[in-house]
């Protein structure tokens, strides 16, 4: 026997040592603590809790939390579903539906109400409109996603510095980002667009652009708060250096409240590109978007009234959809509800 | 034997828009291979700082060390030291225990994992490797099914096993001093005394020194070598742990262990507290910082500056009557061992 098997048998409850091996984990928050003294000993009786625990990680646990929330799944299963839809498009939309680019200009092909050959009825321009709504996901989609990548990418970096390091970095950088927050959102968008020309690439890149001092802002007082628990001093005094405190120890206890936003941001996103589309700013025609094909639909309100139903509703839900993810995100990456 | 440790007259102050902060002023000990110290004195006077100072963690945007002040750690000056340099100290050859241990664990990392990690940073092992090394020391701290155990998040472990968690953390890379910053008290009594056996054990296998920082006597009298009390952020006794609980110097070490409750006196016996508040380090009492609260203090402790002599072998105390062979008591030691 080695000296450690004289120790632990020294140290332990004997129990501890003669209890059976089975290794479930069942029995292990039973077992005795190290004593001497057996007297002494306070044996932490079994609970279901702890072995319900067992073998779940982290993110095993986030998803047991985020599945009880039916709003949040009903969003997840949306985005999914448009994801899908839009993915295969191609197999199925242009061959059974139309072309989202095919103009029909027989007489009387425009404008029509929805009916079995077009199921959402057709634009000004004859054009299936169910096919647009359809491609129209692709890009709202595209933009959504790029644009929070590249707010999140900037925000990060800039909130981990500003967080991290804080004194005069700190205060450079936020009063940057107060400089970006403190135009109006959609008509700083405009200007820089307005800058940059618009097209769909520069969509994203103002979007991405103008989203990051939130991002930063969040990641900052998040880094702040983590900042503050003793495991952060642990690892300090356990030798780590500047990149391995950031990235191991307080990214990952800080990201939590940047999924969530990051969630949101790309309904956030999806609104504010069709809002520039709409104003003529964003996506360019014939591209299909759904901003471009509400701005088309406004003069024809009263007359074809469900050009602006579709993708209004799309708008709507898809939005909603990311919303409400985020807000299961929310309760289901909480460290401190966990119970 | 060589010494390991030597501060000499470590003064660490922070500088605070209400004035400087004396937190550490004047501080000197020396620390064997092997031995324990117990740093003692209530809440804020200066034990934890002086800690951190050894440990060079003070934040350097408040907090001052002295130009006058040295800290020698195997007679290299860890004040001089750039960052790397005490990076490879830190967690390697100085280990700290903190004192909270439900948030001292980092809570996304497997437990084995963070016991592993210091091994990566300083000694180059594999993940594997280190993955193995951790169930050892898991074991070797009293884990029962340590290897089922390292892959339990924090969040599974109770206070006791989390502490003993740090503890198998801070000796991973078997260092030559650790510093417990009062390790056991958030800690149920109970479970304290195991932690302290624990750590007696342990320190009789590895030879390392332990700096004990507590404001708790009865930890005291059970391990450690030497006494330092602390008051106002200095010395103001110095002694064997023998020397310091039956032959104390200093009044306030006598109200010390007068305020203590005790399991060999009858229940009438009154305990006596310290009267008053302990000072402000801001503006700290003129001549001897305890003479306000002090039942014995003259007119001259007002004005004079007690200075720490050496009254005995190796022991001392800061106090004008000190020499007095009248001014003395003797008292019984606080062990909290059980009868």
């Amino acid at each position: 026997m080695s000296d450690r098997d004289d120790l632990r048998h020294d140290a332990h409850n004997p129990h501890t040592h003669d209890e059976s091996p089975v290794d479930n984990g069942e029995l292990r928050d039973a077992a005795g603590h190290s004593i001497k003294d057996q007297s002494r000993s306070l044996p932490i009786p079994p609970t279901d809790d702890i072995i319900a625990d067992g073998g779940r990680t982290l993110w095993g646990d986030a998803w047991y939390r985020l599945r009880k929330n039916k709003l949040a799944i009903a969003g997840l299963v949306w985005v999914i579903f448009v994801i899908l839809v839009t993915l295969t498009a191609d197999l199925w939309v242009k061959p059974y539906f139309g072309d989202p680019l095919a103009m029909d200009t027989t007489l009387g092909a425009n404008l029509q109400p929805p009916s079995a050959d077009h199921i959402m009825g057709t634009d000004k321009l004859g054009r299936d409109v169910f096919a647009r709504v359809v491609y129209g996901a692709r890009i709202s989609l595209t933009v959504g996603v790029i644009a929070v990548a590249i707010s999140v990418a900037i925000g990060l970096i800039m909130g981990a510095l500003s967080g991290y390091f804080g004194g005069f970095l700190d205060t450079l950088i936020m009063r940057g980002a107060d400089v970006f927050l403190a135009f109006p959102y959609v008509l700083f968008a405009i200007a820089l667009i307005a800058v940059l020309g618009p097209s769909y690439r520069n969509v994203f890149i103002a979007i991405g652009i103008l989203g990051w001092p939130s991002i930063a802002r969040v990641f900052r007082s998040s880094i702040l708060s983590v900042k503050e628990n003793e495991y952060i001093d642990a690892a300090k005094a356990m030798g780590a250096g500047h990149l391995r405190m950031i990235f191991r120890h307080i990214m990952p206890n800080a990201v939590a409240p940047i999924i969530v936003y990051g969630t949101m941001s790309i309904g956030g996103a999806i609104i504010t590109e069709a809002a520039l589309s709409f104003l003529g700013m964003g996506v360019q025609p014939p591209t299909p978007s759904w901003g471009l094909m509400l701005s088309d639909a406004r003069p024809l309100m009263v007359r074809a009234p469900w050009l602006m139903l579709w993708p209004g509703f799309a708008i709507l839900t898809t939005v909603l959809a990311f919303v409400l993810m985020g807000d299961g995100l929310r309760d289901a990456l909480d460290v401190k509800m966990k119970d | 034997m060589s010494t390991l440790l030597e501060v000499r007259n470590l003064k660490t102050h922070f500088h605070t828009r209400d004035g400087v902060v004396k937190a550490v002023d004047g501080v000197n000990f020396n620390l064997e291979p092997g031995k324990t110290l117990a740093v003692v004195g209530e809440s804020g006077s200066g034990k934890s700082v002086t800690a951190l100072s050894i440990m060079r963690l003070i934040p350097k945007t408040t907090g001052v060390i002295g130009t006058d002040s040295d800290i020698l750690f195997k007679g290299e000056s860890v004040l001089g030291m750039d960052d790397a340099g005490v990076r490879s100290i830190r967690g390697n050859r100085i280990a700290m225990i903190f004192q909270d241990p439900m948030t001292s664990l980092n809570p996304v990392y497997r437990v084995g994992r963070q016991i592993g990690e210091s091994l990566i940073l300083h000694k180059g092992l594999k993940k594997k490797e280190a993955d193995e090394r951790a169930v050892e020391l898991l074991d070797m701290v009293g884990i029962p099914h340590a290897g089922e155990r390292a892959k339990d998040y924090p969040h599974q472990f109770s206070g006791g096993m989390r502490q003993r968690a740090m503890i198998a953390m801070a000796l991973a890379c078997d260092p030559d001093i650790l510093i417990a910053d009062e390790p056991t008290t958030a800690l149920d009594v109970t479970i304290q005394a195991q932690i302290l056996e624990l750590m007696i054990e342990l320190q009789e296998r590895t030879g390392t020194a332990i700096i004990m920082i507590t404001h708790d006597l009865g930890v005291v009298a059970d391990m450690a070598n030497e006494v330092m009390v602390m008051y106002a952020g200095k010395q103001i006794e110095y002694g064997t742990a023998e020397d310091v609980f039956y032959r104390p110097l200093h009044p306030y070490t006598w109200g010390l262990l007068e305020s203590l409750p005790r399991h060999d006196v009858s229940e009438k016996g009154i305990l006596l507290p310290i009267t008053g508040q302990p000072p402000s380090l801001i503006n700290v009492p003129s001549g001897c910082a305890f003479h306000p609260r002090c039942p014995y203090a003259k007119d001259v402790c007002r004005t004079q500056v007690p200075q720490l002599t050496s009254i005995e072998d190796g022991h001392s105390s800061a106090c004008l009557f000190s020499g007095d062979p009248g001014f003395r008591r003797e008292t019984a030691s606080p062990s909290r061992e059980v009868v």
